[in-house]
């Protein structure tokens, strides 16, 4: 037994010396090391309780060139300066994020070349996957909910916030604040965005008209109880089809956050330590929630799914207003409409929080960069290269002066540029830490046990719940070893 | 005396029909509450977007517009991925069906050392989860340098497939002894035995578990998942995958398009495997 | 050729097989249930910590519940389902191929279209289920969305795709030699007593077949699961939760050892109805 250990580790030492996997050794190493003997013992007591002679036998040789296998399989031989990029992106989305590519692997004149791998499903776990085999992507892409996690828990980021401070392309000052910090945890910076998406308040002109209410404006500001104001107003008038319309659409839809800043609170604050969902802030924040529900200003939760989607009731002129990411493409619906449907589409940034404070909440993704790239400038470069290209394609590019980029790649947007522009200048993400995703995650929480139960109840005491959430938020950060 | 005695004892014809009546009834509604999600699939391929999701359920669509199918192969090449997959099932069914017959007639006719042991052990590679194994097998493949191909997932098949070995062994195990007797005197080999006896009686077996097969591979996302990156090499689920993603909106009409696409060949394969299954029972004959 | 030799040259490809391509994976198994594994880093050595810890979670009592509940429910309910089926279906009447066909579809159709399409028909306010108990005067419930019904909204799914079982009662049933009918009728047996006293018991081995399968398959339930949910973890059976485990909150040594636990229980409850066998299936 003792002679097996032994050996192992032998071969272990062997085949780190020749710079083999080392991922691997790291791992067979210390369960090799550490294993109780006890437990070898009870392994081979099992073995031999089983079966015959010759099945012992031939137990023992199997587990021994399993072991041997563990050490030496490894097939990481990659190729120079070739890096693959993993991205959820399939059909049409993908074939454009591949034309880019190419056109990024042309710029680069072998320098370096970028490999697309596409996983149309179970991203996540796929990823995963490809992590255990010690074969993880060099790049790949994640939503910004995740990216603590990936970063804290699993240490499978490289940290690039030397790269973007000293970077000539894009650099940290080029990024929008709110943007850049979707991709900070923990003193440093873990990915670069490309793409930023955030809340702005999309309206009916026409229905407005004909309620005789007055419009927002495209760039100044309004408050939130002007907000509801407004859409108390456009409630109860009827459009051209003979239905009912609503001010605007809530169904968890526009995310909690949006409602919780809007009292000038939030679920966690800036330090990403504490808990703040039930400060009185955010307490405000959901009573402000609570007083469009109960004024009706929103369809009811259980009807929104009737047309389909809660968009849907934007488009077809059943809500004045909709809280929507800049990225929507009601102008190409409008478009597509028959004449009589056809309504003029007006633009307004989201409201101002109680508190005088400015925000919109921003959708965005980044491309991060695994762990075993850190030390690497060429892969970093590449990385870069492709992001500055995405900027040419995705709306918005999440970088300043960069609106002629949106009429280029989206000609229908011009009318939206000053809106887009004035939001862009607050636009913000959460504040995300590992505990927020993943089974019982505080984003569970909110939802299951706050939100939805506003929509459905008007008379959910949400206070209570809030306090109960953040009491559970609070546990879970102090398990954290 | 009751109705049904009644009916029974003096009207044998009326108790027939009655009886008739009834199951048609049964079956026909089971058959439609069966039926109906398809129905919805198959309509909804006509419909625009709007008009899928919807609720209450809309059956017919207002516009009968193909441009749902024209837009899935836009985005997928579907005919493509038919072939790939039809062509990965084929290979695969082949391994599984005869491979593990040939395992099942082991277990069930003959004895040997530790028999038991080993029919438990395969049963036990039944019970593990596979996400359990998932990582520490792909590590194997891809030390093997073969990921990315069809390998992984149609290798495994010739060495049988422990379900269909399960219910091959049960199934053998029912055949009368005096059926290897006679041959056996006749001095064929085991072999013949096994392939001019055992399989042919074992016709409707064998094409259920070829259907099993078939849909197994057919439904087999996860890892085709894993183990396909190369876009051309795609199946049948990896493109219906396709439809949606994490950065944007699901293609709901091209979805159910492709999905009615990916269906056919399905209900094809159902109503020949239905039509042999029947024929083979009958010729089956005497089994003991 | 001794003929205990013979026999284990058939089954030598099997067990070739399972050497190449099961061992290594099951023993990487094995000792990645006493690590604490996260997947991304390295795995240290934790002994039993992970057993123990999951019988402390109450998401892991949940789990065992909602998938014991189901499985002592469903199976029998679907086993039943297929066989009565198929002994209907059996007789030669018009149209009868069509139906067998119908019947299969479900079973055929991927986890995840079929549970998108249930999210649909289970709606509360819209779905195609309450519609129709609507036309009966019916109130439905809210069937994903009230954490009471979502027990039985997974059952009608099982109901359902019951009729996978089909093919092989069928092929069961069709191997019953018509002579044990025909004596059976001359001596006045009705239908029911037909199907109950010769059908059934030949049809034993198929049973135990279905129940053993079905075991294995209630345990390891995912996709549709994993799709719908359900109200208050009433839909998280113990695969959600090993995969939630794994690949949502990277804690790939627990998952391991909680794969490892339902092994031992599937395990358990096969031997014991192995153990039963000689008592109700029929053996030539």
């Amino acid at each position: 037994m003792e002679k097996l250990k032994e050996k192992s580790i032998e071969l272990i030492i062997i085949y780190k010396r020749k710079q083999l996997c080392l991922g691997f050794f790291e791992t067979s190493r210390n369960i090799l090391e550490n294993v109780d003997i006890n437990f070898i013992k009870v392994y081979y007591k099992v073995i031999n309780a089983l079966g015959g002679i010759p099945m012992k036998k031939i137990w023992l040789i199997m587990t021994t060139l399993v072991l041997s296998i563990t050490l030496i399989g490894c097939n990481n031989q990659e190729e120079e300066g070739v890096y693959s990029l993993a991205t959820w992106a399939a059909g049409t989305e993908l074939s454009e994020l591949q034309e880019i590519v190419d056109e990024v692997n042309e710029e680069a004149e072998g320098e370096f070349e970028i490999k697309i791998n596409s996983i149309p499903s179970n991203y996540y776990q796929q990823i995963a996957v490809l992590m255990g085999a010690r074969q993880a992507p060099d790049m790949f892409w994640l939503t910004q909910e995740i990216v603590p996690k990936y970063a804290h828990d699993l240490g499978a980021l490289a940290d690039i916030s030397d790269n973007l401070e000293d970077s000539e392309k894009l650099n940290l000052d080029d990024y929008y604040e709110g943007v850049i910090e979707s991709t900070y945890y923990d003193g440093s910076y873990w990915g670069l965005p490309w793409i930023s998406n955030p809340l702005v308040v999309y309206y009916n002109q026409d229905l407005f008209d004909q309620a005789g209410v007055e419009a927002p404006s495209e760039t100044d500001d309004w408050d939130w109880n002007e907000f509801i104001d407004k859409a108390e107003a456009l409630t109860g008038e009827t459009n051209h089809n003979g239905d009912d319309v609503y001010g605007t659409v809530i169904d968890g839809w526009p995310n909690l956050e949006t409602f919780l800043w809007s009292g000038g609170g939030d679920v966690i604050a800036d330090d990403y330590e504490t808990i703040v969902l039930d400060s009185e802030a955010s307490i405000n924040g959901l009573d402000n929630l609570h007083e469009m529900i109960t004024k009706g200003i929103t369809p009811r939760y259980g009807i929104v799914d009737s047309l389909g989607g809660n968009n849907v009731w934007f488009e077809r002129q059943q809500a004045a207003m909709f809280m929507g990411g800049v990225q929507d493409d009601f102008e190409e619906k409008i478009e597509r409409m028959d004449e009589e449907d056809k309504f003029e589409l007006g633009y307004a940034p989201m409201p101002t929080n109680l508190d005088g404070s400015k925000s919109s909440f921003n959708w965005t993704a980044s491309t991060v960069l695994h762990k075993s790239n850190e030390d690497d400038p060429l892969a970093y470069e590449a990385m870069e290269a492709l992001t500055l290209k995405i900027f040419d394609w995705k709306i918005a590019p999440p970088v300043k002066d960069s609106t002629d980029k949106i009429i280029d790649s989206n000609p229908d947007k011009e009318a939206m540029i000053p809106t887009i522009e004035h939001t862009l200048q607050f636009a913000r993400s959460g504040h995300y830490i590992p505990e927020w995703d993943g089974t019982s995650g505080i984003n569970d929480r909110l939802w299951y046990d706050l939100y939805l139960q506003m929509l459905r109840d008007e008379d959910f005491d949400y206070v209570s719940a809030a306090e109960d959430i953040a009491d559970f938020s609070r546990d879970l950060i102090g398990e954290r070893e | 005396m009751t109705t049904i005695d009644t009916v029974n004892s003096k009207h044998p014809i009326l108790k027939k029909r009655v009886q008739q009546t009834i199951n048609y009834t049964v079956i026909i509604m089971g058959a439609i509450v069966m039926i109906m999600p398809f129905v919805w699939m198959i309509l909804s391929a006509f419909k625009s977007a709007d008009e899928i999701l919807k609720m209450p359920i809309q059956w017919l669509p207002e516009v009968w517009n193909f441009i749902n199918f024209k837009r899935a192969m836009e985005v997928q090449p579907i005919l493509r991925q038919l072939f790939n997959t039809s062509l990965l099932a084929v290979i695969k069914i082949f391994g599984e069906v005869f491979v593990s017959a040939a395992v099942a007639f082991g277990f069930a006719r003959f004895k040997f050392k530790g028999k038991d042991f080993l029919f438990m052990l395969l049963l036990a590679t039944l019970m593990l989860p596979y996400e359990v194994t998932m990582i520490p097998t792909f590590i194997l493949w891809s030390f093997l340098g073969l990921t990315d191909s069809y390998v992984p997932l149609t290798l495994p098949a010739y060495f049988g497939a422990p379900a269909f070995i399960f219910f091959l062994r049960m199934y053998f195990e029912t055949f009368s002894k005096d059926l290897e007797e006679s041959a056996m005197i006749d001095g064929a080999s085991w072999f013949a035995i096994f392939w001019r006896i055992f399989i042919p009686i074992g016709k409707p077996a064998l094409i259920t578990i070829g259907l099993w097969a078939f849909m197994g591979t057919w439904n087999d996302l996860l890892g085709q998942l894993i183990y396909i990156q190369s876009p051309s090499k795609y199946t049948v689920q990896l493109g219906l995958e396709s439809f949606s993603s994490l950065s944007g909106e699901t293609l709901w009409g091209p979805l159910m398009a492709a999905s009615t696409m990916a269906l056919l060949p399905i209900i094809f394969l159902l109503i020949m495997a239905q039509k042999y299954f029947m024929e083979g029972i009958k010729t089956s004959g005497i089994k003991g | 050729m001794k003929r205990s030799r013979v026999g284990f040259l058939f089954i030598l490809p099997w067990l070739i097989g399972l050497i190449l391509f099961t061992t290594f994976p099951l023993i990487a198994a094995l000792f990645i249930g006493f690590t604490d594994w996260n997947i991304a880093g390295n795995a240290n050595w934790v002994g039993f910590d992970n057993y123990i810890e999951l019988f402390g979670e109450d998401a892991f009592w949940n789990a065992m519940w909602v998938t014991f509940r189901y499985a002592i429910v469903a199976i029998p309910m679907t086993t039943i389902t297929a066989l009565v089926v198929a002994i209907v279906l059996a007789k030669d009447m018009r149209g009868a191929g069509i139906f067998r066909v119908i019947f299969y579809m479900p079973a055929v159709v991927s986890g995840a279209a079929v549970a998108i399409i249930f999210k649909w028909i289970l709606d509360a306010n819209f779905g195609l289920l309450n519609g129709f108990l609507e036309l009966f005067g019916i109130n439905g419930p809210d069937w994903l969305g009230d954490p009471s019904w979502v027990f039985p909204s997974y059952l009608i799914l099982a109901l359902w795709g019951a009729g996978s079982g089909l093919f092989i009662f069928l092929a069961a049933i069709k191997d019953i030699p018509r002579s044990l009918y025909e004596s059976a009728i001359i001596d006045g047996a009705s239908v029911f007593q037909q199907a109950t006293r010769i059908t059934m018991p030949l049809v034993t081995p198929i049973i135990f077949y279905s129940l053993v399968m079905g075991i294995i398959g209630a345990f390891r339930k995912f996709t549709d699961a994993f799709i719908l949910g359900g109200a208050g973890d009433q839909g998280e059976f113990v695969m959600v939760y090993l995969y939630d485990l794994a690949f949502a909150d990277y804690q790939m040594g627990k998952a391991t050892a909680l794969a490892w636990i339902l092994f031992m229980i599937i395990l358990t409850l096969t031997v014991i109805l192995n153990v039963s066998k000689k008592y109700w299936v029929h053996t030539e």
